[in-house]
């Protein structure tokens, strides 16, 4: 019965979103004000069809309904509440069903918050989110459909892949990852609009930018999550491994990440339009192979999900869309006419484009690694993997670079600089650097990376922190009342500016806990009889011995740890091996106690129940904890510049001149 | 129109799809390599630790496993623990023989104290051996039989299981 229900609501979506599209396109080519009215409509219908058969299918998973075949393979009456939740994207039909419902929901929340404005580029921008909703509805009303009908349903089911069942993490990483992915859509709606009207207006850069900024704030968080989960889960004591599908996660951040920036370009000088869309719409795209990496099997990865007929849909899909964008920007990209030019060397708006090329040739770097094995294999036949010095000898010095230029750009001024202003700008700075990279000589960093890039980030952190705090000394100095210089100046006022050295603050401290973390790492293979005490990476670990635990969906034997640093005890770490019902192999879980200074690490790689023995890998890695303080810290910043925009619009005129000077 | 970004975008499109396509059905973990069946290729290289050089001709006569691997790839910390465990069970009736490439001497060391060693093993500086046996990416196994013939190839970490079906072919 609920599977009846669920392909029916599927199959209202895919007629919706098809009808949909095709009138807003319609209403595009016409102007018809009535025909835009009607593509609004149906954009909401979509998105009600969509997200019924989602709640539809979450209620069919709670209900254990094992006649829904969705149900039947993920579902098991033994494990937790939140897994039977999770399990609505543990699995490739879940998972591109709930695809659609965060598609469904941007839409409508696109829709509503753009109606009655922007009304060039609307009927267009609805056009291409409902054709794309279209293709994600079709996928799931034919080759990757959650509602079939089981003919004689089982009386129980596996449960979820149980790696999915090992830590919440795994509950947050996927909701993030697809409100960065799938919001995608959103800012590529505008930019094809813009490019079919061959126009981009000052207007309809506040959109455009948002609705890049919102799954931006997403995608950063979400891969950080899954970084995270991989360090606590996974029990190599690391967090990324340039696996395809992680590269498939950073390719869209990527390019979104330059097309935030060139966006601002576009708004002070009317330069770089055509780029600018051109990076918006290589995001969509890069989300859209990003989703065929992991839904084809084409590549071999712990995200990869079971070999299906979906594979050649969404390559279809993918080789629609790009053959669209390519048509769409050779014969309108000449239109979006730039008005005026780069004007010095020393300028903020060169070091713009020296960001944007920067980031453009990492996700190249990124994307021909991903590819290239592939590529290999079509021609040779043969197989190979590109392994990590590849991608860390490529990728470590261009972060690097980035980091240089995070530092120097937004010191100095628009326009052309004299050689006092750059000397001004530059010169102080040189302070931070010095002092940080000091700072790390002195606690034992020997790396040369690594000193280069304390000192970026020390440079980088003066010219962020004197962006944040130096306009508002001054209004202090000038008698102004903390509450007017601080929260009006610098939060209402200047939200926009102080959100993004928010951000930029935090990638500082993120690139640097990255760079130390790495290369300050110490680790060690230690064996223990219970009771035994030994030493390793600055902590006594004492084996105080092993329990087993019974869960209703799994047994765990835990090896209990003391950890003690000169005599006393810092805490107790218990790593332990996760056997599931439905699967032979143990699954490990590593155990890690974390301070603001470091991390200490302990994974089990053998236990022997019957002798009382263990032997363990231990990790100690300074700052990884400000990976993940640093990254959310990203998103909140990100989310705290779009949030009060409502506030902005009802200001004054004049204030909002100001505003808009200090918005850099 | 405006024909460098037709041109440009048309070949890439051309190319990623292209490339994509060709990928579509293939199974990552399936092994095709053409060297099965030929004589392995023959090299002499360092040994670590002991700095004597080792010829793999020296091992005619004897099954062989070619292990090539890194200090720096995770999988390896996997499987060496299985590979360890094999070799002292079965040698001298199964040689097998450690590869590192691109990698450094004092890494290898230190984890070969750490974690344990029960063959020799190797250190392909130049990464010449490892391109003559066609090696893309580690950890990537061969087996050679009596008379250093590959029998078999493995790509990505051993199983135990694996292990033990890819030695009975060359035991045979």
């Amino acid at each position: 019965m609920l599977a009846q229900i669920g392909r029916l609501l599927i199959l209202g979506s895919l007629l919706a979103s098809a009808a949909g599209a095709m009138i807003a396109f319609a209403a595009g080519r016409t102007r018809s004000a009535d025909g835009l009215k009607w593509a609004r409509r149906f954009a909401y219908g979509y998105a009600a069809f969509i997200m019924s058969a989602t709640l539809l299918m979450v209620y069919a998973l709670l209900v254990h309904d094992f006649s829904v075949s969705y149900v039947a393979q993920v579902g098991s009456r033994s494990v937790p509440t939140w897994v039977t939740i999770v399990s609505l994207w543990s699995s490739l039909e879940g998972s591109i069903l709930f695809w659609g419902f965060v598609l469904g929901t941007y839409v409508a929340i696109a829709t509503f918050f753009t109606r009655g404005r922007y009304e060039e580029y609307q009927p267009d921008a609805i056009g291409v989110w409902l054709a794309t909703a279209a293709f994600f509805s079709f996928l799931i009303a034919g080759p990757a459909n959650p509602f079939l009908t089981v003919a004689v349903p089982p009386l129980d089911g596996p449960g979820p892949n149980p790696l999915l069942q090992n830590h919440w993490l795994m509950a947050a990483h996927p909701p993030f990852l697809y409100l960065g992915y799938v919001g995608f859509t959103i800012p590529f709606g505008f930019a094809c609009a813009a490019l079919i009207k061959g126009r981009l207006g000052h207007n309809i850069l506040k959109p455009l930018r948002e609705s890049l900024m919102l799954p931006w704030a997403f995608q950063s968080i979400s891969i950080m999550l899954g970084g995270w989960w991989a360090y606590e889960v996974l029990g190599w004591g690391g967090y990324w491994a340039w696996d395809p599908v992680e590269n498939a996660s950073l390719l869209p951040w990527l390019t979104a990440t330059a097309a935030l920036h060139s966006i601002m370009v576009v708004e002070r000088r009317g330069i770089l339009k055509g780029w600018t869309v051109t990076l918006v719409q290589a995001t969509f795209l890069l989300v859209i192979l990003g989703t065929f990496m992991t839904r084809s099997g084409v590549f071999n990865s712990v995200h990869s999900f079971t070999q299906s007929a979906i594979g050649p849909t969404i390559l279809g899909f993918l080789g629609a869309a790009l053959v669209f964008t390519i048509a769409l920007l050779a014969l309108r990209i000449d239109k979006l006419e730039d008005e005026g030019r780069i004007e010095g060397a020393a300028s903020r708006e060169a070091m713009f484009l020296v960001n944007n090329l920067l980031f453009v040739l990492l996700t190249f770097t990124v994307l021909i690694g991903t590819v290239f094995p592939l590529i290999v294999e079509a021609l040779k036949g043969k197989q190979m993997s590109v392994g990590r010095p590849y991608f860390d000898s490529m990728v470590m010095p261009l972060g690097a670079l980035l980091l240089f230029i995070l530092g120097v750009g937004p010191a100095l001024p628009w326009g052309r600089a004299t050689r006092e202003q750059i000397k001004k700008a530059l010169l102080p700075p040189l302070i931070g650097a010095v002092v940080l990279a000091g700072l790390g000589y002195a606690v034992g960093v020997r790396s040369g990376w690594t000193l280069l890039t304390l000192a970026f980030g020390g440079f980088a952190a003066w010219v962020t922190l004197g962006e944040m705090f130096v306009p508002m000394f001054h209004r202090l100095r000038r008698g102004e009342g903390f509450g007017s210089a601080f929260v009006d100046g610098q939060l209402r006022r200047g939200r926009r500016r102080f959100a993004s050295y928010i951000v930029h603050a935090a990638v500082v401290i993120c690139i640097i806990a990255i760079a130390v973390s790495t290369s300050q790492r110490q680790t060690a293979e230690l064996h223990f009889t219970k009771g035994q005490t030994q030493h390793a990476a600055g902590f006594d670990v004492t084996f105080l011995g092993i329990e087993e635990r019974a869960e209703p969906h799994r047994v765990a034997t835990v090896g209990r740890f003391a950890i003690a640093r000169e005599g006393k005890q810092v805490a107790i770490l218990e790593p332990k091996m996760n056997q599931y019902e439905m699967m032979r192999e143990p699954i490990g879980s590593p155990s890690v106690h974390s301070t603001a200074a470091g991390d200490y690490y302990i994974s089990i790689s053998n236990i022997d129940t019957r002798n009382e023995t263990a032997s363990i890998t231990v990790f100690a890695s300074p700052l990884v904890v400000w990976i993940w303080i640093s990254v959310i810290f990203m998103g909140v910043g990100a989310l705290f510049g779009l949030f009060p925009a409502r506030q902005r619009a009802r200001a004054t005129e004049s204030e909002s001149v100001v505003g808009a000077a200090e918005t850099a | 129109m405006n024909r460098t970004v037709l041109i440009v975008g048309g070949l890439i499109t051309a190319a990623l799809i292209g490339v994509l396509f060709t990928g579509l059905g293939t199974n990552p973990n399936e092994i095709r390599s053409p060297l099965i069946g030929k004589p392995a290729p023959t090299f002499a290289l360092r040994e670590v630790g002991t700095g004597n050089t080792i010829d793999v001709n020296q091992f005619k006569g004897t099954p062989t496993v070619i292990n090539f691997w890194a200090t720096w790839c995770g999988p390896c910390w996997e499987e060496h623990p299985i590979l360890v465990a094999n070799a002292r069970r079965l040698q001298p009736n199964v040689q097998f023989l450690g590869v590192v490439f691109q990698d450094e001497e004092s890494k290898i060391l230190g984890f070969l104290q750490q974690r344990g060693s029960g063959y020799p093993t190797v250190v392909d500086d130049a990464g010449k051996t490892a391109i003559a046996y066609g090696v893309g990416g580690v950890p990537e196994t061969f087996f050679l039989d009596r008379n250093g013939v590959i029998v078999a190839k493995h790509n990505g970490p051993l199983s135990a299981d694996d292990l033990q079906a890819n030695l009975q072919k060359v035991m045979n």
